[in-house]
């Protein structure tokens, strides 16, 4: 369970907001929206124990990121994934790289195992075969995707994804929509963070919570282990 | 997976590319190194080696000593610490060198008989020739009374001991210069690497890798590679060296016998070098890091 507890942000001289409260069950596929400058992106860096929030705390199963052991932090960090609306910096490098990268961020993964699961995770996101494929040479629907494949290498147990419903592209969204609840049914937890949600996942969703300029939608994931199904 | 992942040779892992050329470039550069490096030490700095080939002490012993008397006292001379080698040349021998230094001078013989003394030759090991180790033979050597007269060549070998200082030092200091080259240019090399791979280590500190971990672990292996790097350089130098002194044997009166390249002294100066050269790519690689972070902010 990830909780925000009372969450405030001053950026640029203003209160971006404050006294949000925000709980994201685990098992789950959660999507917040919200529109452009809100803040999106600075409150999923927040829930990665990236950005110390300005006001307020978030709790990880009991334990708070920020005024905890920085350990307990750490050891947070490295159980996340993340997919960022940007990847500038890695123009020059390869996709083969990102996931090299990633294998050694979760350390353990034996090079056999790697290949094998770089190959299914590829053509999974539909890039078969572009391992050897350069960042800079590839759209911004393939990048999200490559840097999507990349993360799951590691098998995070919570996924944070910035933009990427919108950056992959509407061909894309059955795709991820099918990846997000396999994910959540296998324990994992999603947390999405997009512009606006695709309609019919908004409708599948229900009525959204809404958490200051943000709304908060969890996505049915049928069949969850030990959730509610 | 595990929750620590290690972080050995991550740049390596990073990019396996520059990092090779890298390496390459740094082994061919300590191969060059290793070759001055042990020219150096066996030549005893460059030009002592040399000196000592060409110097030596005279002892002009009295016309009337007999040979088994000046064989047994060049002997004693010859187990002194300094010496390195005394050798007793009676007066016919003494003649016949006199004869080849200066041809055409056959009739000063004939009147009077042989008109040279015999003498013994006393050369002082390269590491010891000094004025106080040419006194320390010398000095005694004027009281037996055997001998008329020493030879040392005292007036010029203070003089020409202070240029072979002054030579070994330039020598010393053109190979400092390369090993801080080295240095400069590692630290430039760390921080491109650095610069080059800041998005692949952001993106590891973001997935909860400490970044003092990140930092000292690159430290460290920067320190073992220039380790290996520098022994393995120096090795190959050291073949080098090795095979150019059984090539061209006239290089041994300057630089000194191939077997000296095994002797402990030289081997520990290696390992000393070696250690030196771990030290500065572990401080290059924290200098880099640090140059290329105080860019970026």
């Amino acid at each position: 369970m990830i909780e925000g507890f009372r969450l405030g942000v001053f950026s640029r001289g203003v209160t971006l907001w404050d006294g949000l409260d925000f709980a994201f069950g685990d098992a789950a596929a959660w999507f917040v929206t919200g529109p452009p400058s809100s803040g999106k992106t600075l409150l999923l860096s927040i829930l990665r124990g990236e950005r110390r929030p300005d006001a307020g705390d978030v709790v990880v199963s009991g334990e708070s990121l920020y005024r905890g052991n920085p350990s307990l932090a750490r050891a947070w960090r490295a159980s996340c994934g993340y997919v960022p609306e940007q990847a500038v910096a890695d123009a020059h490098r390869t996709v083969g790289d990102l996931f090299r990268r990633s294998a050694l961020a979760g350390g353990g993964v034996r090079e056999s195992e790697q290949m094998e699961r770089t190959d299914r995770l590829l053509e999974m996101v539909g890039l078969p075969g572009a391992l050897e494929w350069r960042i800079s040479e590839l759209s911004i629907s393939e990048r999200m995707r490559a840097c999507l494949a990349a993360e799951l290498l590691r098998g995070p147990k919570v996924l944070f994804c910035d933009g990427l419903v919108a950056g992959a592209g509407v061909p894309f969204w059955e795709m991820l929509w099918g990846l997000f609840r396999a994910l959540a049914r296998e324990g994992n937890t999603v947390v999405l963070a997009e512009r606006r949600i695709p309609e019919r996942w908004g409708l599948a969703a229900g009525d959204p919570e809404p958490v200051g300029p943000f709304r908060l939608y969890r996505l049915p994931v049928q069949g969850v282990k030990g959730g509610p199904g | 997976m595990s929750e620590r992942p290690s972080l050995w040779w991550i740049d390596w892992r990073l990019s396996p590319g520059p990092v090779v050329r890298e390496t390459i470039g740094r082994f061919l550069f300590f191969c060059l190194l290793g070759f001055a490096l042990l020219s150096l030490l066996l030549s005893g700095g460059g030009m002592r080696r040399l000196l000592a080939d060409r110097y030596a002490i005279t002892a002009v012993l009295r016309a009337e000593v007999p040979s088994a008397e000046a064989e047994g006292l060049a002997r004693k001379i010859a187990a002194l610490p300094p010496v390195r080698s005394a050798v007793y040349r009676d007066p016919e021998a003494a003649w016949k060198e006199f004869l080849r230094a200066y041809p055409g001078l056959d009739p000063l013989r004939g009147a009077g008989g042989n008109p040279m003394p015999g003498y013994i030759e006393i050369r002082i090991r390269h590491d010891r020739l000094t004025g106080a180790d040419v006194g320390l033979v010398a000095s005694p050597l004027r009281s037996v009374s055997l001998v008329e007269q020493v030879l040392t060549g005292e007036e010029w070998l203070p003089r020409l001991l202070y240029a072979a200082r002054l030579a070994s030092w330039a020598c010393w200091g053109i190979f400092g210069a390369f090993l801080a080259g080295f240095f400069l240019v590692g630290r430039l090399q760390e921080r491109g690497r650095v610069v080059a791979l800041s998005g692949d280590f952001a993106f590891l500190a973001e997935r909860g890798v400490p970044v003092g971990r990140l930092v000292f672990f690159r430290a460290a292996g920067a320190a073992v590679s220039g380790f290996l790097l520098a022994a393995a350089g120096t090795a190959a130098g050291g073949g080098a060296l090795f095979l150019s002194l059984r090539t061209f044997p006239f290089l041994e009166g300057g630089i000194g016998p191939p077997s000296d390249l095994l002797l402990p002294r030289t081997i520990a100066a290696v390992v000393l070098f070696s250690c030196g050269t771990a030290l500065l790519s572990a401080a290059a690689s924290l200098l880099g890091w640090r140059a290329a972070r105080s860019v970026r902010k």
